[in-house]
């Protein structure tokens, strides 16, 4: 398989000589090389991904899709620094993920990522709009805090829900309050982990398309993993995993004007 | 405006919000875990400062009947069993500047009326001034053939300055007393005190001068003490030549032994947390497997190991004090209740019972606070990976 070329501002680049090529970008927030990762259950290690590219740069917009067990959600936890590489090059702009402690992944990760998750994970004692807030509970800045929240909650289409509980809200009304939530510290990137896979179709459409509309608006990239055709129009990349191996990025880049929008 | 300030103020305390929200989100279980906590904190309270309110209200009995009083009596070791002249002035040198007393304590037999004679105890001395106060009538400097009764002889054979009384050594079976009058030159007055006899003579009467008791009079519980020493030291090196004995000896016992039951019973009482400990691990153990999630998606968005442990620690600690809350509330009116039994105002507490009080909180909030260390030790620790796999 051909590299694909450079299709724009020259902001892409091969990926070397790996079997699986892919399109980086050369500013990415946080890119991989090589990645191995490796579980092991039971005496037997089972290896998810089996050495991959990869590259999220600002405000991209890329779709993981792949079958059932083929590392899509190891992926998003190494981008997310849930979770260490067992081998292979992981940089946060630069700096190798490998080297930072638990305390230092942990702020990093609360600077950079924003996560959405396909069952929400709300906490049920909350209202929507403290569950918005709760990433930022600990930084004693309250007001600013609400303020942020509140207007998240608005851009969402939830303006009317602030101060209702989980269990009083639709599995998409849910989703939007963690979508909310996953931009309340201004992270670079979102990583969601099939962010409609609890909800029906014209639901899961409408979240996918706040999140393209979100990653222009607020400047983010967002990363997510879907099985939703929509996203295959929406999004600039697809990267598809088969068995813990990239087999095929297709970018639609072009598809999109770049620059400032209106 | 109210709600912001509140929020102001809330906002400072970020994990005492969560652990409250937490804490009532599973109100039953919650409860109950603060309620074993509420009982160890009763038990603790209530028995502690209530003993204490006890051994006060005994403590301050031994020390109205003359805890600052060393009573001195011939040991075993000393060949007369009596004291005389010299030991006294020996005795005197070793104790100082206290004031002594010598007596001699007798039995003898009261002619009430000619038909009619009881026994009594008698205290030869020198002075009844030097022990007790006189209430009526008055003593000469040379009172022979004159006694001195208590309040309640006289009161109970009414008896008056001027009065007679014949008195007679006890004898042996078979033979005659030989009975003497006296004159009643004055009676004592009422005294809580202890060793009041009821029939004072002047030392003289014993014809012999012997003495079997010398009372030391001091200051303080602490001169009673070193007098206590200094004669057993003097007087009692190789052999015992004295029975020392201080009233302060035995406040010391009965002190050692009222704590000794109090720390045995609060002891008990902690038992008690124990179990509530075990409880309050039980539930925090419980409710971190139930949101076992949750707190994989605040490790996620950035809340680190530390946070997690605070924020859990904070929830265990809350439960503890809501049961330790209500449970000092419970053992305050216990011990209001038994400080007005023993002490005579429900608000007389002793720094003992304080103590027990405070104990018994701290006890309580340490408890949960060190139950909850395991549970929100895994919790923190556990990977948010392995968490959110779901
Ligand atoms: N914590 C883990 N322990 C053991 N095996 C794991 C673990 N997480 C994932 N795996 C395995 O790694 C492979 C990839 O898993 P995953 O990344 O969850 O795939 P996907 O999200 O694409 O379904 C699967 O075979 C899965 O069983
Ligand atoms: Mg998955």
């Amino acid at each position: 398989m051909a590299p694909e070329p450079n299709e724009d501002d020259g902001r892409w680049q091969e990926a070397g000589d790996h079997a699986t090529s892919e399109t980086i970008p050369t500013d990415a927030i946080i890119r991989g090389t090589d990645v191995v990762k490796e579980y092991e259950t039971g005496g037997q290690i089972v290896r998810a991904l089996k050495g991959v590219d990869f590259g999220i740069a600002p405000a991209d917009f890329v779709a993981v899709v792949g079958p059932s067990g083929s590392g899509k959600s190891t992926l998003l936890n190494l981008l997310g620094l849930l979770d260490v590489a067992t081998s292979g090059d992981v940089r946060l702009r630069g700096r190798d993920v490998s080297t930072f402690t638990d305390r230092e992944r942990t702020r990093k990760r609360k600077e950079t990522i924003g996560f959405v998750f396909q069952s929400f994970y709300l906490i049920p004692t909350l209202t929507a709009l403290e569950n918005v807030e709760m990433p930022r509970m600990l930084d004693r800045t309250p007001t600013k805090t609400r303020q942020r929240a509140r207007q998240l909650l608005e851009r969402v289409g939830l303006g009317d829900r602030l101060d209702h509980y989980p269990d009083e809200l639709s599995g998409g009304q849910k989703q939007r309050v963690a979508i909310a939530r996953s931009l309340i510290n201004d992270p670079d990137i979102v990583l969601a982990d099939e962010p409609t896979g609890n909800l029906d179709r014209d639901t899961g459409d409408r979240i996918l398309e706040l999140f393209d509309e979100l990653r222009r608006d607020e400047n983010v990239a967002v990363v997510t993993v879907t099985h939703d055709d929509y996203v295959a129009e929406a999004a600039d990349r697809v990267v598809t995993l088969i068995d813990g191996r990239i087999r095929e990025t297709e970018s639609r880049r072009a598809n999109f004007e770049e620059g400032p929008d209106p | 405006m109210a709600m912001s300030w509140l929020r102001r103020v809330t906002g400072r305390f970020p994990s005492v919000v969560i652990a409250r929200r937490n804490i009532s989100r599973a109100r039953t279980r919650s409860l109950l875990a603060a309620a074993a906590i509420m009982i160890g904190v009763v038990a603790i309270g209530a028995i502690g400062a209530g003993g204490a309110a006890f051994k006060e209200s005994q403590l301050d009995r031994i020390q109205e009947q003359g805890a600052t009083n060393v009573y001195v009596s011939p040991g075993f070791d000393k060949e007369d069993r009596y004291f005389d002249r010299t030991d006294l002035m020996r005795i005197d040198e070793t104790v100082g500047g206290a004031g002594i007393v010598a007596t001699e304590s007798r039995s003898m037999e009261y002619r009430v009326r000619s038909n009619r004679q009881r026994s009594l105890s008698v205290t030869y001395l020198d002075d009844p001034r030097r022990l007790h106060e006189v209430a009526v009538g008055e003593i000469p400097a040379n009172w022979r053939r004159s006694a001195v009764v208590s309040s309640e002889f006289a009161a109970e054979y009414d008896l008056e300055p001027g009065d007679r009384i014949v008195l007679a050594p006890e004898t042996d079976e078979g033979e005659t007393a030989e009975f003497r009058a006296y004159r009643v030159t004055a009676v004592l007055a009422e005294t809580q005190a202890f060793g009041v006899d009821q029939v004072y003579l002047p030392i003289e009467a014993t014809g012999d001068r012997r003495y079997g008791q010398v009372r030391i009079t001091t200051e303080s519980v602490e001169e009673a003490e070193a007098a206590a020493a200094a004669l057993r030291e003097e007087f009692n090196g190789r052999k015992d030549t004295l029975i020392v004995f201080e009233l302060t000896s035995l406040v010391r016992l009965f002190k050692s032994i009222v704590n000794g039951i109090n720390v045995f019973l609060a002891g008990l009482g902690s038992l008690s947390l124990l179990v509530a400990g075990v409880s309050i691990a039980n539930t925090m153990l419980m409710s971190v497997t139930k949101r076992r999630e949750e707190i994989g998606v605040l490790r996620a968005v950035g809340y680190s190991k530390v946070d997690i442990l605070r924020i859990l620690l904070v929830e265990a600690t809350l439960l503890g004090a809501i049961g330790a809350a209500i449970g000092i509330a419970l053992a305050l009116l216990v011990v209001l209740a038994a400080n007005a039994i023993f002490l005579g105002s429900p608000f007389a507490f002793t720094s003992g019972s304080i103590l027990y009080l405070v104990g018994a909180v701290a006890f309580g909030i340490g408890t949960s606070l060190v139950a909850g260390a395991y549970p929100a030790w895994r919790a923190a620790n556990e990977r948010p990976v392995e968490a959110l796999r779901g």
